[in-house]
Parts: C-alpha cells; sequence; structure tokens
C-alpha cells in the first residue's frame, strides 16, 4: 500500500516545471496560432477553424494518414514478434552471449536518426553499396527511387535496422526479471515450453511489452527524417506519410496551417495512448490468471 | 544440441544484419572519396579524420553535442529521481493523470512542438545554444527516466527508507547516502535510455540551431552540397557513435540483468 500524502507534489514539482516549459506551454501556443492567419506573428488574423476545414476535407490528409497507419502496422508485425522471439531465445544463452548480442543489437539506436538513412542509402547504391552490388549480381532490378513496392521495403528494412534492439531490451528486461520460482513450479507441472511462454512469461513481460508497442508505434507513426531523406515521399507519394506534410509546411513558414496540423496529430496521439491505457489496465488482472 | 547451434546461427545472422551496413559506412571513413593531391580517390587514407581535426565548424560541433547530451542526462536524472520517489512511494491527488501527461509527451512527435518551441526559445534567448537543445529534450527525456528509475525504486522495500529516516536522515541525506547506491543500476539505464533518446534526436536540435550551437548532426547536415565528401560525412558518422557505443558497453550487463517499468 502507497501512503497517501499530497507533500509528494513538491517532489514532482521540478520534472513538472520543466515539462510544462517545453511541453505544455508550446502546445497552448500551437493552439492558439492554429486559429490565426500568422503572416508574420505581429500580425495574426483570426480564422477561426478554417485550417482545420482544410486539413480534414483534403484526401491527401485520409492518403496520408492510411499509409502511416499501414506502415505502423507492418513494422510492428515484424518487430514486436521478432523481437520476443531473440529475447526467448538469449534467455536460454549463456552470459557473454548474452552482453555481446546486445551490445549489437543496440548500436544502431545510437546512431543520430538523420543519419540512418544516408548509411542506407550507402549501403543500397548500386554502383558503390554492398547490398545494392549485390542485388545487381543477382540480377534482381532493385530500384528504390521509382518503385514503390521496393522504397516500402527499403524502409521497413531499415526502420526494423534502427529499432529491433530497443525491442529486444525491454523484452529481454521483461523476461530476466521473472524469479526462477515461477520455472520451477511450470516444471513441477510438466508444463509445454508453449505453456511456459503463454502463462508465465507473457504475462510478466506484458508492461514492458505494451511500453514497447507504445514507443515503436508512435514513432513508426511519425517517422520523418528517414523517410524523407530516402526518397522524400515518393515515388509519386507512395511514402508521403502524415509528418511529411507537416514538415514541409513548418519549413516553408506556414505558422497557422502548420498548427492546425500540429493539433491534429497531437489529439491522434492523445487518443492513440488514451485507448492504449484503457486496453492495458483493464486486461490487467486477467492475463494473470492463467486459464483452465 | 541441435537448438543451441541452431540460436548461434541466428544470433549470426542477426549480428551480420547490424553490422554490415554500419562496416560499410566505417569503410568509406577511410577512404578519399573526392580528388585530391597526392591521394589517389577510393584509396584508403586517414585524410577524412584529419580533416575534421583542421575544421574547427566539426571539433566545435562535437564539443557543443557532448555539452548538450550530459546537461540533458544531468537534468533529466536529477527531477526524475524525486519524481520517481513521488510516484513509487506515494499516491497523491491527480497522480495518474500526471502519469498520464507524462506518458502523452513522451509519446508527443517532435515535430508538433518544434514551431512553438522555436519561437519562444528564440524570444528568451535560448535559441543557438547547447543548454536550449539540452532543455528541450526534456521533454521526451524526463517521462522515460521516471518510468525507468519508478521500476527501480518500487522494487527497493519500503523498510529501507523508513530505518534510513529512522536514523535521522533527511529526505535529501537518504537520497544521496541510500537510495542513489541502492538503485545505481537504475540510474546507470536511465542515463543510457536518456543518452540514446537525447544523442539521436534532430528535428528539434535543427529548428533550434539554424545559425550557431550545431550538434555533430547538424555539422553533418551542413556538409552535403554540391560536391559531397562522402568520406568526411562517414568518418563524422563514425565519431557520432562512438560515445553511444562506450554507453551501451558500461550498461550492458544491467540491460542484461532485467528492469520493470509501470505503464
Amino acid at each position: 500500500m502507497k501512503l497517501y500524502d499530497n507533500r509528494a507534489w513538491f517532489l514532482v514539482l521540478p520534472a513538472l516545471v520543466i515539462v510544462t516549459f517545453v511541453g505544455i506551454l508550446p502546445l497552448i501556443a500551437v493552439t492558439n496560432y492554429s486559429f490565426q492567419d500568422l503572416f508574420s506573428l505581429n500580425n495574426p488574423y483570426w480564422v477561426g477553424v478554417d485550417w482545420y476545414r482544410n486539413i480534414i476535407s483534403s484526401e491527401r490528409f485520409y492518403a496520408s494518414l492510411g499509409r502511416s497507419f499501414l506502415f505502423s502496422a507492418i513494422v510492428l508485425s515484424i518487430q514486436l514478434p521478432l523481437g520476443i522471439w531473440i529475447a526467448l531465445l538469449l534467455q536460454r544463452s549463456n552470459q557473454f552471449i548474452v552482453s555481446t548480442v546486445l551490445v549489437l543489437i543496440t548500436v544502431p539506436l545510437v546512431v543520430p536518426w538523420n543519419m540512418i538513412p544516408v548509411i542506407w542509402l550507402n549501403f543500397i547504391n548500386p554502383n558503390a553499396g554492398l547490398a545494392g552490388k549485390m542485388l545487381a549480381w543477382l540480377g534482381i532490378g532493385f530500384d528504390y527511387k521509382f518503385n514503390a513496392l521496393h522504397t516500402w521495403i527499403v524502409l521497413v528494412v531499415m526502420d526494423t535496422w534502427h529499432w529491433l534492439g530497443l525491442v529486444v531490451v525491454l523484452a529481454y528486461a521483461g523476461i530476466s526479471s521473472i524469479p526462477t520460482a515461477y520455472y520451477q513450479a511450470a516444471a513441477i507441472d510438466a508444463a509445454s515450453q508453449w505453456q511456459v511462454f503463454r502463462f508465465i512469461q507473457l504475462p510478466k513481460m506484458k508492461t514492458v511489452l505494451s511500453m514497447a508497442v507504445l514507443l515503436r508505434f508512435m514513432d513508426s507513426f511519425m517517422i520523418y527524417i528517414e523517410a524523407f531523406r530516402i526518397n522524400a515521399g515518393g515515388p509519386d507519394s507512395a511514402t508521403a506519410f502524415l509528418s511529411l506534410d507537416l514538415g514541409e509546411e513548418i519549413l516553408s513558414f506556414n505558422y497557422g496551417p502548420s498548427a492546425a496540423r500540429s493539433i491534429v496529430y497531437f489529439l491522434i496521439v492523445l487518443t492513440v495512448a488514451w485507448t492504449f491505457k484503457a486496453a492495458t489496465s483493464a486486461r490487467a488482472p486477467v492475463a494473470m490468471e492463467p486459464a483452465k | 544440441m541441435r537448438s543451441s547451434i541452431g540460436r548461434i546461427a541466428l544470433f549470426t545472422v542477426i549480428g551480420a544484419f547490424i553490422l554490415v551496413p554500419l562496416a560499410q559506412t566505417i569503410i568509406t571513413s577511410f577512404v578519399s572519396t573526392l580528388p585530391r593531391a597526392g591521394i589517389a580517390e577510393g584509396h584508403f587514407s586517414l585524410v577524412n579524420y584529419q580533416n575534421i581535426l583542421h575544421s574547427a565548424a566539426l571539433k566545435d560541433s562535437i564539443v557543443n553535442s557532448i555539452i548538450y547530451v550530459v546537461l540533458n542526462v544531468a537534468l533529466c536524472l536529477g527531477v526524475g529521481l524525486p519524481a520517481a520517489y513521488a510516484f513509487a512511494r506515494y499516491s497523491f491527488a491527480g497522480d495518474r493523470q500526471l502519469f498520464f501527461l507524462l506518458l502523452v509527451f513522451r509519446i508527443t512527435p517532435t515535430v508538433v512542438l518544434s514551431l512553438p518551441i522555436f519561437v519562444l526559445f528564440a524570444q528568451i534567448g535560448l535559441a543557438n545554444t547547447p543548454v536550449g537543445i539540452a532543455l528541450v529534450h526534456c521533454v521526451f527525456n524526463i517521462p522515460i527516466s521516471i518510468w525507468i528509475l519508478e521500476g527501480f525504486i518500487s522494487a527497493v522495500p519500503r523498510e529501507f527508507d523508513e530505518t534510513a529516516f529512522l536514523d535521522g536522515h533527511s529526505l535529501p541525506s537518504f537520497f544521496f547516502r541510500h537510495l542513489i547506491p541502492a538503485i545505481a543500476p537504475g540510474i546507470g539505464v536511465a542515463a543510457f535510455f536518456c543518452f540514446i533518446f537525447s544523442w539521436v534526436e534532430v528535428v528539434l536540435a535543427r529548428i533550434l540551431t539554424t545559425t550557431g550551437g550545431k550538434p555533430i548532426t547538424m555539422a553533418i547536415n551542413a556538409l552535403f552540397g554540391f560536391r559531397t565528401d562522402f568520406g568526411l560525412v562517414m568518418a563524422m558518422t563514425v565519431l557520432a557513435v562512438v560515445p553511444g557505443i562506450a554507453m551501451i558497453y558500461f550498461v550492458r550487463n544491467h540491460l542484461a540483468k532485467g528492469f520493470v517499468i509501470r505503464t
């Protein structure tokens, strides 16, 4: 049981002050901009919900929204099972292998985001890149510039390369915090490997995995720098995700429309976070109880 | 026996998948990619690394990056630890809502906040400085540090605190003498996550450093031009990854021991 004590607010206050300054205040400012036409910041002109009307009535917006959801869905359905699988295999390995694999797999996480597409473009370059030359030698006409499917493949593989480590680290952390007593109990009951996974490991990993799902979903849903550098949303807008439109508008200093777009995206984030929280807290007691 | 061979084979495949694209970057960084007097183009050379040493802008960018990331990690741990302690030990009015708010800010895309942050920071003179970047990266790193530290603090039994308070420790002295040593691995893991998310972020770093205070990431961006020296770009990338790999190496055993995160 936790003590109820409102003096605890003093402990969270410093964190809250900073988050207010760099998170809440900017959010209020951007809400304000979104209702105005700002040719310059000193000359606001109230336009009401015009920018919002433009966004939600444009087909381009729904098309990018759909593409972003599709990208997130593909990325999650690859990275999550793969990450869990690797973590399960790691759990049965010795300490040296665990350290080596964890160090290796987390290296892409520390590569600056703007360099990830540069590394990959260099890698798949048909004249100089190892993968590019390999594909050419195999006789596969790989063309990430003009073939939409190939651009998607590059983006998904690149994203998996970049983020698989995060899923593995979180999944492995969840698995290794399970006390051995659980496995002993399972062994006494002669539980199969699948049953151990389904009724012990998966429920015990739930909190870290939900964290991994949330982080991976949002980061892939709002992928920007990486996708832009590979093909600038092309070919023919096939990889124009949500954040690309916003990035373009900010760079061309369209304060009003980009602010409205920011708010729309923030509301999507809020909905996702809320749904997610509702879903995980509702399932919590059930998942811990092994089914008969 | 058969399964362990399969496992090693799989790990080898994954290792190769991670390393091969990087290997090409490292190789390119040791190759002269532009025609230069005395070095044949496409041959092994240290010229790219020498060029970094001779360029004030590139050297400054490395210093800027280190300043802002150290400041950010220190800030996030400094304000994150008391907050995590509050969440782990007490319930208070609005605690669940506050936790949700932090969750929302962790996952809010930085591009959404970049425009007002640029305007706000320009007005108070924090634009174009590493301090500005350190501050602005707190928006997603403070939640991360609170989450991770909260898990570690919750794992320490409450009696541990009570004994220290009975011994006459004040809250700050309990933090420094008892709590921090007890959750040292947690501080390492939290620092690691804050480091990686701050070190690699580019959207806010770009909008805040249009004229000065550029970190490594933006200095690399500035190298692209009419005749890009890819060898130099790759050499800077290699240097940008080295501190991160050092961080990973230091926390590898803590990452392997496992930690719990509350949602």
